[in-house]
């Protein structure tokens, strides 16, 4: 099996693996109980909060550990206070649109800005959407494509605007480089399983800013999440954000990767989505003309390479891309949306042997049809 | 590899379909599991009905049971194109369509087929109840016959696939009887054994075909329920929902015998009794042969899919054919499909004019 399918779950790095068994096999309570088994958790959950803030140049006391990436947007956007409007692009991830939704619900107005011509919307749009107290919600790296949206540039904006910004770093992390000490931004979520760790999540949060918790119950996460954490998955989550810089240098080796399945699916006619702005190593996204997606997936899947339509969906039900839509809106270009393959990949378990396997995979079946 | 290759086996979650699956599994093949994504099943109507999700859930569970892979495939896009707006046209002309048909012969069987060649697949299998047969080289490369069991044989829905995708068709329960099928959904451990058939047509589980047409293409034009002199006895909303041979909801109650629907013409629902309802001749239209006849011949034709083939002589036409039974037939509607039988082996069909 090839294993492309990074941006929706990375594959568990040897090191986390081994972590997370010696956590298994410890004497472990609940992390917030105040005995020896309880402290031996909680060192574990206060291990992961450190690695994860020092891979974010943040202090470990602003990061707090969520379940999933989902629930790390949702607190990230919700906890936030009350904003004057809420503005964000159309290339956001599910979880992030439906939080942004959550505010329009409760009476918020949301701006949606728009992408084109395969590019993120510029930060002159944004700033024509700014308004103080304004809450700007994007994604630094888009989870279908590898775009990489001028946050920085975003950031200096809302500065200028007294607009708040929070970037859903998911896709970001362990891709490029994170510094959120200079960003300007008041707060940044994470996910482990990008990263070669277990499903998790994490938040930082600016400390000068009030979080509202959206869960609520026991006082963990100083009073910001409440729930027990789990100890194994934070053991995981600790050894690969304590890896993150490795897994940073191993990103020019994967660029490589990726332009060779890049050439591959452009030798067979395909488009490339996103191509016209700057992107992340990890993914390349694009259309075969006269191939729909959940067909060539599964074509794929049958000569032992794992793809993905797009951002991975739960529900079973297949809709066009939704991102390659936004990048190309134009009528004649909705068949890119409708056939967008997405190949993401990253250090773990992965060599220049199987990305050979997989060209030659994908060659036999794209030759089954002409176009 | 499997020794015989890969087949994509069509699996809709129910016994039938996975027992299929079952069967090429043990006889050596490389089973690829599919679950055409058709319709998306409105409000309540979503429990244990046909593209349901709960049934993608059997399907897939079948396939882990199996251990093969599963995959759904979207054609909701072609099935409305295809099958539903062809069907709801057809009952606002007053006719009773087979939708069944025409969803075998184009969403599931042609796209299948086609799907199946992206996928590497040399063959194609469903749990249709019906046999075929290696053909005489040339004019009749494969031969379709009735299903063994007879009660169950679905080979009426088939005669409007194209030769070249029956040749590469497998049907793994055409010699079994239902029962025997049951039996081995058992035998084979699967999860659904003892899920219960389905029978409604699958994007309107309740039946309510009126309610169904109008939601999709809102009221329609209203007309009279009116004997064969013309003299009115009632009125309705639209003809769709209306078929011949029909008795209940004619909205025409009272005393005397019971009234039919002999015909539907323009806006007018034309009923009268039951002796009416018995013809001797049918016309049919839009007729596909799987074995060319030379000319005129004695078989059998099914006037639908719960019909005994009635023995009949058969005359090919330009357009179509024409059809004389030896015995008068109780309401042949048109819409439905007419399928025409030698024996076991369907010759082809067309639909009632």
């Amino acid at each position: 099996m090839i294993y492309l399918d990074h941006h929706a779950a990375t594959p568990l790095a040897p090191l986390a693996r081994r972590a997370m068994a010696d956590a298994l096999g410890a004497a472990l309570g609940n992390p917030a109980s105040p005995h020896a088994a309880g402290r031996a958790a909680r060192a574990l959950v206060e291990r992961a909060r450190a690695a994860v803030g020092s891979s974010l140049g943040a202090r470990a006391a602003d990061i707090v550990l969520t379940g999933g990436g989902t629930e790390a947007c949702e607190l990230m956007i919700r906890g936030m206070p009350r904003p004057s409007r809420v503005v964000t692009t159309e290339l956001e991830h599910p979880a992030v649109r439906e939080a942004c939704r959550g505010w329009e619900r409760a009476g918020v107005e949301v701006r949606w800005l728009p992408a084109a011509c395969g590019k993120p919307p510029s930060p002159a749009q944004l700033s024509e959407a700014l308004t103080p107290g304004a809450l700007v919600v994007v994604q630094w790296v888009n989870h279908e494509t590898g775009t990489i949206l001028p946050v920085a540039a975003y950031a200096r904006a809302c500065g200028r605007a007294g607009a708040r910004l929070v970037v859903d770093a998911i896709q970001a992390y362990g891709r490029l480089p994170i510094d959120v000490a200079d960003l300007g931004v008041s707060a940044l979520c994470v996910a482990s399983h990008k990263v070669g760790g277990p499903v998790a999540g994490a938040l930082w949060v600016d400390r000068e800013v009030p979080l509202e918790p959206r869960l609520r119950g026991g006082g963990q996460e100083r009073g910001r999440r409440a729930g027990s954490q789990d100890p194994v998955v934070a053991a995981g989550f600790a050894a690969a954000a304590e890896a993150l810089a490795g897994r940073l240098e191993r990103m020019a080796e994967v660029a490589d990767w990726r332009d060779r399945l890049e050439a591959e699916l452009l030798a067979a006619g395909a488009v490339v989505n996103g191509a016209e702005a700057e992107r992340v190593p990890s993914v390349v996204n694009a259309s075969v003309p006269g191939w729909r997606s959940d067909i060539l997936v599964a074509a794929l899947d049958l000569e032992g390479v794992c793809a993905s339509p797009g951002a991975a969906c739960s529900s079973g039900v297949r809709a066009p891309s939704p991102v390659v839509r936004a990048l190309y809106p134009a009528e004649e270009d909705a068949w890119r949306a409708d056939s967008a393959l997405r190949l993401s990949l990253g250090p773990e378990g992965l060599d220049a042997l199987q990305v050979d396997a997989a060209c030659a995979a994908m060659r036999r079946v794209l030759r089954r049809r002409f176009g | 590899m499997g020794a015989k290759g890969r087949v994509l086996v069509a699996m809709s979650g129910g016994v039938d379909s996975s027992v299929a699956a079952a069967l090429l599994v043990e006889a050596g093949w490389q089973v690829v599991g599919v679950t055409l994504h058709l319709w998306d099943a409105e409000g309540e109507q979503k429990v244990g009905r046909c593209c349901a999700p709960e049934d993608r859930d059997d399907a897939r569970r079948t396939c882990e049971h199996l251990g093969v892979p599963h995959y759904v495939i979207d054609e909701r896009a072609s099935f409305r194109r295809d099958v539903v707006e062809p069907f709801l046209d057809e009952y606002r002309a007053g006719r009773t369509p087979s939708p069944c048909v025409h969803c075998n012969r184009t969403v599931k069987l042609l796209r299948l087929a086609e799907i199946a060649t992206d996928l590497g697949c040399s063959h194609v299998a469903t749990g249709h109840y019906a046999r075929l047969l290696q053909g005489d080289e040339g004019e009749a490369p494969v031969r379709l016959l009735r299903g063994r069991d007879l009660a169950k044989d679905q080979s009426y829905f088939l005669f409007g696939v194209p030769p070249a995708v029956l040749g590469r068709m497998l049907f793994p329960l055409g010699d079994l009887e239902k029962e025997a099928s049951r039996a081995e959904a058992r035998r084979l451990g699967l999860p659904n054994a003892d899920k219960p058939d389905s029978q409604e047509l699958c994007f309107v589980p309740d039946g309510d075909v009126r309610a169904f047409s109008r939601r999709e293409r809102g009221p329609s034009a209203p007309g009279v329920v009116r004997d064969a002199h013309g003299e009115v006895l009632g009125r309705h909303e639209g003809v769709e929902g209306f078929t011949v041979g029909q008795r209940k909801g004619l909205g025409v109650g009272g005393g005397g015998a019971p009234r039919y629907v002999l015909r539907i013409v323009g806006s007018d629902v034309v009923v009268g009794s039951g002796d009416e309802l018995y013809r001797h001749e049918l016309e049919a239209v839009g007729v596909r042969w799987l074995r060319a006849p030379r000319g005129a011949f004695d078989g059998q034709v099914r006037i639908r899919y719960r019909h005994e083939p009635a023995p009949a002589h058969i005359e090919p036409r330009a357009e179509g054919f024409h059809v004389r039974f030896e015995a008068p037939q109780r309401a042949i509607t048109p819409g439905q499909a007419a399928v025409v039988y030698v024996g076991d082996e369907v010759l082809g069909g067309g639909f009632i004019a």
